[in-house]
């Protein structure tokens, strides 16, 4: 069998622990139908785009979708601390295996975790969501939205815990990230209606081109700075997945 | 054919030289033993020769393939049970035994076999449905140490596997290793149970500060380095300070010392048969009773400390 698929199913079966999965499904579920429902009596619909104009428990389920791609990237940084916690970094290492293969394969795990996380997601926000139409337009963009957003989010969760030598640290900063990430996006608000601060913080985060992307594709709410936004997106993507590629290379064993 | 030959390697970390030009080769079927204190550079050179890390200069050839050029090939051939501790917290037992043996790609049916197999043969049955992480610390070192027989391997590097074990599952661990030399596997074994190196090498490299010492068999290093044998004696009475003072004037015993934790007397000679006579003559003497006598060979702990005794000075 192949090298990538054995590495991929023992990174899927060794790190997934009921526990967190739970947690990554059931952490967006309140947004949708907790906060998404109660919010929407005080907000009235509003435009998000080419004229689309919706109420705000569709823009927040969209945004909470997206938000389990955070979940789905931590991911890749929790596997990689537990291997190197409990030595299986290094056995894989004295394995038939090479460090890019096993690289390759904690993010392609992410990859699974992270799409297979937001599709449930999605699935299970369908009845707040009905009504949409699913196009290829809005399946190629959702599709690269998730792939986008958990490839930069698995690559900086790497990073950190190349970087970070305790786990606690790696919790903490881990989660300070997090909540900074989720509350400068455009995931619970239209960034272009917050304050000024917010909104220049807001065009660092790939996690409000994330949700852009995938809202724009979802509601068709397609905007002439989309393709900015595909290309901001991929740009922020590629520089951090080199950098946790350059990160990962330097883990002494 | 070798299957470990090893010229001028090196490895340094930065200023620090943890493997010092050192040179060994180690023959297909044989056990050997890799020792030495704590940093003396047993782990850095495992690590070089499982390709884990890269070697400042030297080479090496593991089952005949050149340590820089061929790492692949070797890792396909080797077994490693580390130093350090290393499992899959959220697994179990069978399920860890099962899906290490998946990554090594080993057929379905033959991974069942090895698992059945394992977990009785290193006592692990009855926690076979236990998650890794509740494991004690031997149940997870056995787990460690029987993992590594789910793959076919031709050389197993074993760094000091015996570590939290107690002495029925070490020993068994160890007569399970046997087997498998008989069988034709090759191992390179570290620990600092000196002991389990005499039971299972047959050929001992003394490491110290990076570099090797010397290499032999354990009888020959006990035989070069291990001290005079010892005679070892109790009095029903306890204690004679008399009968101390006349043994230290008998020529062929180096010294006398009294083991305060049991009373026995051990004298340090290396010609027991003359001793022996001459000890009874002198307790009878003194109208003192010898309950128990024995001669105690040198042991291999006995030599391993004169060899880095003399290293030091």
């Amino acid at each position: 069998m192949n090298v990538m698929v054995r590495l991929v199913y023992r990174n899927l079966r060794a790190n997934l622990d009921k526990g967190s999965l739970f947690f990554e499904l059931i952490f967006p579920l309140f947004f949708i139908f907790i906060q998404g429902a109660a919010v929407a009596g005080i907000v009235p619909p509003f435009d998000i785009g080419n004229g689309r104009v919706i109420s705000y428990s569709l823009f927040l389920a969209a945004g909470a979708v997206t938000l389990t791609v955070i979940n789905g990237g931590t991911n890749a940084g929790t596997q990689l601390w537990f291997d190197r916690r409990h030595g299986m970094f290094e056995q894989i290492l004295m394995g038939p295996f090479t460090r890019a293969q096993y690289i390759f394969s904690i993010i392609i795990t992410t990859l699974i975790i992270g799409m297979a996380a937001s599709i449930l997601v999605f699935v299970f926000a369908l009845p707040v969501l009905s009504g949409i139409s699913i196009t290829l337009q809005a399946s190629l963009l959702t599709g690269l939205a998730l792939f986008l957003g958990t490839i930069f989010f698995g690559a900086f969760a790497i990073t950190l815990s190349v970087a970070l030598k305790s786990s606690e640290a790696f919790q903490i900063i881990s989660t300070v990230a997090f909540f900074i990430f989720l509350f400068t996006s455009s995931v619970f608000f239209p960034v272009d209606r917050a304050p000024g601060y917010i909104q220049a913080v807001s065009l660092l985060n790939p996690l409000t081109y994330t949700t852009d992307i995938f809202r724009a594709g979802l509601f068709d709410a397609t905007t002439p700075i989309l393709p900015l936004e595909i290309t901001a997106l991929s740009i922020e993507a590629a520089i951090m997945f080199t950098v946790a590629v350059a990160a990962f290379r330097r883990i002494k064993v | 054919m070798d299957i470990i030959a090893v010229e001028s390697l090196s490895k340094h970390y930065g200023d620090k030289k943890a493997v010092d030009d050192v040179g060994f080769t180690v023959s297909k079927g044989e056990v050997f033993g890799f020792l030495g204190p704590n940093g003396a550079g047993k782990t850095t050179t495992i690590k070089v020769l499982t390709t884990l890390v890269r070697a400042t200069s030297g080479n090496v050839r593991v089952l005949g393939h050149d340590l820089r050029k061929e790492a692949k090939q070797i890792r396909n051939k080797i077994g490693v049970v580390q130093q350090q501790e290393s499992y899959d917290q959220n697994i179990s037992v069978e399920g860890g035994l099962d899906l290490y043996g998946f990554l090594w790609d080993v057929p379905k049916q033959k991974r069942a076999e090895r698992v059945e197999i394992l977990l009785k043969q290193f006592g692990l049955y009855e926690a076979r449905k236990t998650p890794s992480l509740d494991l004690s610390i031997g149940q997870r070192r056995r787990l460690q140490v029987a993992r590594e027989f789910m793959h076919d391997m031709d050389l197993l590097f074993l760094d000091e596997p015996t570590v939290g074990l107690d002495s029925l599952a070490r020993r068994a661990t160890l007569d399970f290793l046997k087997e498998k030399v008989k069988n034709g596997l090759t191992i390179f074994f570290t620990t600092h149970i000196l002991e389990e190196a005499e039971y299972l090498c047959n050929r001992i490299a003394v490491i110290n500060n990076g570099k090797i010492v010397t290499t032999d068999t354990p009888q020959n290093l006990k035989r070069k380095f291990g001290q005079s044998k010892s005679v070892d004696f109790k009095l029903l009475e306890g204690t004679s300070p008399e009968l101390v003072k006349l043994i230290e004037r008998i020529d062929d015993v180096n010294k006398i010392v009294q083991d305060v934790s049991d009373g026995a007397y051990h004298a340090t000679t290396a010609k027991p048969e003359v001793v022996i006579p001459m000890l009874y003559q002198l307790a009878a003497r003194l109208n003192l009773h010898i309950t128990s006598i024995y001669i105690a060979e040198p042991t291999l702990e006995d030599a391993f400390i004169s060899i880095l005794q003399e290293d030091k000075s």
